[in-house]
């Protein structure tokens, strides 16, 4: 049977032939991102030049503030929760219940206003907002040693505070057991709209201006060079950064990585990585992450993304009320923390809050969000990044040759295996599987990212990588 | 070689004698299980249900009595709320948004100082009570419902029971300016020949007076047998039944039930399943050649763009309803403790479900075709039954199965249907559409203006739709 075989090698020539096709346009670009010049104040822009001091801030808090957040925590109205739902609804209100009291008789919002103080924090003007940042140097440095600026970037629903426990174990790695051999000075800037960080008053502000108005700041404090590391929004802004000046950038870090930008191959992986992990370059771990992908993939990206959803679409919508009561503010922002550590804590009556985190340390963070008013634009930043849809923006196309070490912890909402991951980022030199932790990486495992990034940086260091790119 | 050659040549051989046999079964397995699940069932079961908290009594009969109700409000309550209005921290909408990324504040605002200054609660009270309700305890929970008959039924004119279901974020309340019309049509210079109705509107369980459900799994399947059994206490045996919003769903499924029971269903809104093949063709072939697939022109203009109009429009929408499908009790908590949160949440659906071109206003547009008053009733029915977050719930107890495998997606609709087709409703289904599920359309209307809130915002179209339906209906 000639014809058959000549069929079949006709057919597999037909297949190669298409593969190499799609290889080569499918290249993607090395192009740079540009830098997204913008205006964010109030009105016009005007004439004269921007004010480029940095002045220091400080956070303060009043007692009519306090007064104001404890009536409306004695007036709040809570909804029984259905029988045996623990946490599958939402936040539960009996726990939350109990929350509210701690929050109310034992938090010190005072006390907590003096811990957010111990950073120096500063203010300066960048495309006419302020831009809030806490700056630490190192306590003392080894002989010879210079600190190397690092960025790091947060994410909704977290705030700068997250990284309070990790900056020591940066700037003073000795201190806490770890090697010296890298010692940080540590940035860390509220992203426009969150915390203390001006909200921009213009539509369109999304992850590339803020890419770009932090690497403004890095620039006006004088770092012509520096790491960066970043998870949530804190991953995409980093990886713009990347995108648009990776000349100025060492290295990049994240404990997030996610592929926008799915196709064909992703597709065949879904479905066939299960049965032949090699060919499309799964590990074993990274089938026990993603299988089945029903459960773990898809149906969780839909249970766990409404708040996306509404957020991409009706910010000042959902915004509104949260604005408004503290406690609806807390369920809507512990949720996360909840889940988002680990999804089992949804058949936990209390959401299984405390196991990995203290109430002051969360009621801080949600403070920040109710002090600075910022929640509803907060919000705005899902529909100015998602309004197009997923994979439409050109900067979702565009690949990272900057040195890139990536942390994933196994309680990520969608784990990105490195075959994915390194079709983005060209550059991968380290990619670790973390033993434990979640989506809030650095306030829950601290000392585990910290070891990653301190690893990370010294492959980078010492081969030079970054000028080899 | 040819192919008959091939076969000829066909070896029989052990590896033959499994695989042929095997493959045949494995075909003929498919087919049977193909054609078994196409069959439809013909009703929904009934079933049973317990709403009440803890266990279910086992003794006791369950008190069936119905009881009056009167809606109350006091000055502690009006001035708990006054306190929260003045005390709202607005957020500033960005440079040129209108309603873009949602209710705008500022014009928040001016609802909000309406609301503290000029809105009477006491009065609208006495509006909500102008007509008689009623409580009732059904499985477990309380059930409110207002019961309007006629004042005056000429001589040897039958009176139709009309049962009318609201739906999120609405309320019974939406049917006070239909009801009028339906009870007194001709005091209404309304054509009605010879329809006459006394109106029965219950609130869903979760939904403003009706007590909200205890346990799990309270879909629209419990509130279509809980309504049922309403009617029966209150002596119907056959009835009409109306319903937009949840309450098409829930009237559908009541139909789908007990067909014997309903007399006729009239929607407004009309949910279908777009599945399959021959849904597919029929969308891309129906922006070319609409006839060939039974669509009108008044279809085509309202179906297309399709990806515009159905897929970017509805993706735009439906983010209330992605999060109050999977945490409802996360999404109205902050809702049920700010007043403020509460209403710009409702209102912005009253904007864009009205006209989706409201979203270009500041002010959402909501005041052409509303009054603050009536708005405002509405969102205070939520505010002091407390009953945003249970309301939300019932999202995530009827989304959480997939819809297409659930019973009702496979149960045709028998009894007579009267479909009203709102040009400004948020998705429009035309009738070729509609004609996969409901078997027996009496009536398919395209009204010449009018949104989602249909009987809120024009009560009198409605209500001639579903007279001229009835008595499409009577003549059979």
């Amino acid at each position: 049977c000639s014809s058959l075989a000549g069929i079949m090698l006709l057919e597999v020539f037909l297949v190669l032939g298409a593969v190499i096709i799609y290889f080569l346009f499918s290249k993607k670009k090395e192009e740079t991102l540009p830098f997204k010049e913008g205006w964010w104040g109030k009105g016009e822009k005007p004439d004269t030049e921007e004010d480029t001091t940095i002045r220091p801030f400080k956070v303060e808090t009043t007692e009519e503030e306090l007064s104001d957040l404890f009536r409306r925590l004695d007036q709040a109205r809570f909804t029984e929760p259905l029988e045996n739902s623990c946490f599958h609804y939402g936040t539960n209100s009996v726990y939350l219940r109990k929350v509210v009291s701690y929050w109310k008789n034992q938090f010190n919002w005072k006390k907590q206003v003096e811990v957010l103080n111990k950073y120096p924090q500063f203010k300066t003007k960048i495309q006419g907002i302020d831009i809030h940042f806490v700056h630490v140097k190192p306590p003392h440095l080894p002989e010879g040693q210079s600190a190397k600026p690092l960025l790091m970037v947060h994410g909704w629903p977290g705030s700068f505070y997250e990284f309070y426990k990790i900056i020591p174990l940066l700037t003073d790695p000795a201190s806490h057991g770890l090697s010296d051999e890298h010692v940080f000075e540590v940035i860390c800037p509220s992203i426009p709209g969150y915390g203390f960080s001006e909200a921009p008053h213009k539509k369109d502000f999304n992850s590339v201006s803020a890419a770009s108005v932090f690497y403004e700041l890095m620039l006006r404090l004088g770092f012509n060079e520096f790491y960066a590391q970043g998870g949530d929004w804190g991953w995409l802004i980093c990886t713009n950064l990347a995108q648009i000046a990776p000349s100025h950038m060492k290295g990049l870090h994240l404990n997030l990585a996610s592929v926008t930008n799915m196709g064909f191959i992703h597709l065949l992986s879904i479905l066939l990585g299960r049965y032949l992990p090699g060919l499309f370059g799964f590990q074993d771990e990274d089938v026990r992450r993603m299988f089945p992908f029903l459960k773990k993939g898809l149906y969780r990206i839909l249970l766990e993304s409404g708040y996306a959803h509404i957020q991409a679409t009706k910010p000042d919508t959902v915004g509104c009320g949260l604005n408004d009561s503290p406690v609806g503010l807390a369920a809507y922002i512990l949720e996360k923390f909840s889940t988002w550590t680990d999804l089992e804590f949804h058949n936990l009556e209390d959401g299984g809050l405390e196991r990995k985190f203290n109430l002051d340390d969360l009621l801080t963070n949600i403070m920040i969000y109710w002090v600075s008013g910022c929640i509803v634009s907060s919000m705005r930043f899902y529909k100015e990044n998602l309004q197009k849809g997923i994979g439409k923006q050109k900067h979702e196309r565009l690949t990272v040759q900057v040195p890139t070490g990536i942390a994933s912890f196994p309680n990520e909402l969608v784990h990105t295996p490195q075959a994915w991951a390194q079709k983005k980022y060209t550059n991968i030199v380290s990619f670790h599987f973390m033993p434990r932790g979640g989506h809030f990486a650095a306030l829950e495992e601290p000392e585990l990212l910290a070891e990653d990034i301190l690893q990370f940086v010294g492959k980078v260091e010492k081969e030079q990588l970054w000028r080899k790119k | 070689e040819s192919i008959l050659s091939r076969i000829r040549s066909f070896e029989y051989s052990q590896k033959n004698a499994v695989l042929v046999p095997v493959a045949t079964l494995g075909v003929g397995g498919m087919l049977v299980f193909w054609l078994r699940s196409r069959h439809k069932i013909k009703t929904i079961e009934m079933g049973d249900g317990w709403w009440g908290s803890g266990e279910r009594p086992l003794k006791g009969k369950e008190d069936e009595s119905i009881r009056p109700f009167k809606i109350e409000t006091s000055d502690k309550e009006i001035e708990d709320l006054h306190r929260r209005l003045e005390q709202a921290r607005y957020t500033p909408p960005l440079e040129g948004a209108a309603f873009h990324y949602g209710f705008n504040s500022n014009y928040l605002q001016k609802v909000v100082a309406y609301w503290r200054n000029q809105f009477d609660w006491r009065k609208q009270v006495e509006v909500l009570n102008k007509y008689p309700h009623f409580r009732t305890t059904i499985e477990g929970i309380d059930i409110h419902f207002i019961h309007v008959k006629p004042s005056y039924v000429p001589h040897g004119r039958a009176v139709q029971p009309l049962l009318m279901v609201h739906g999120w974020p609405g309320s019974f309340y939406e049917f006070y300016k239909i009801i009028p019309l339906l009870t007194e049509p001709a005091g209404h210079s309304l054509n009605e020949g010879d329809v006459v109705f006394e109106v029965i509107c219950p609130s869903i369980p979760g939904y403003g007076f009706s007590e909200a459900p205890h346990q799990k799994g309270f879909d629209t399947i419990a509130t279509a047998r809980i309504f049922h059994k309403l009617m029966n206490r209150l002596g119907f045996k056959q009835y009409y039944v109306q319903g937009g919003d949840w309450g098409s769903r829930i009237t559908t499924n009541m139909a789908q039930m007990l067909p014997q029971s309903v007399k006729g269903l009239h929607v407004n809104l009309v949910f279908v399943n777009k599945q399959g093949l021959r849904s597919m063709i029929s969308v891309m072939l129906g922006a070319y050649v609409p006839w060939l697939v039974g669509l009108t022109r008044e279809d085509v203009q309202r179906t297309y763009p399709f990806m515009q109009k159905n897929i970017y429009d509805l993706l735009r929408e439906s983010g209330y309803l992605h999060i109050q499908a999977t945490k409802p009790d996360t999404a109205g908590c902050g809702l049920n403790d700010s007043p403020v949160g509460l209403a710009a949440y409702i209102l912005e659906k009253f904007s864009t479900w009205t006209d989706k071109s409201f979203l270009h206003k500041d002010d959402g547009g909501l005041e052409s075709k509303y009054s603050l008053d009536e708005l405002l009733t509405n969102v205070m029915i939520y505010w002091v039954t407390s009953s945003i977050v249970s309301s939300m719930r019932f999202y995530k107890e009827n989304f959480s199965k997939d819809p297409n495998l659930t019973l009702h997606a496979r149960v045709g609709v028998y009894v007579p249907t009267g479909i009203a087709a709102f040009p400004q409703e948020i998705v429009h289904t035309p009738r070729v559409w509609a004609k996969q599920n409901f078997k027996n359309i009496i009536t398919y209307t395209y009204m010449p203006r009018g949104g989602h809130f249909a009987a809120f915002e024009e009560p009198k179209l409605l209500a001639q739709d579903i007279i001229h339906f009835v008595r499409k209906v009577e003549q059979l």
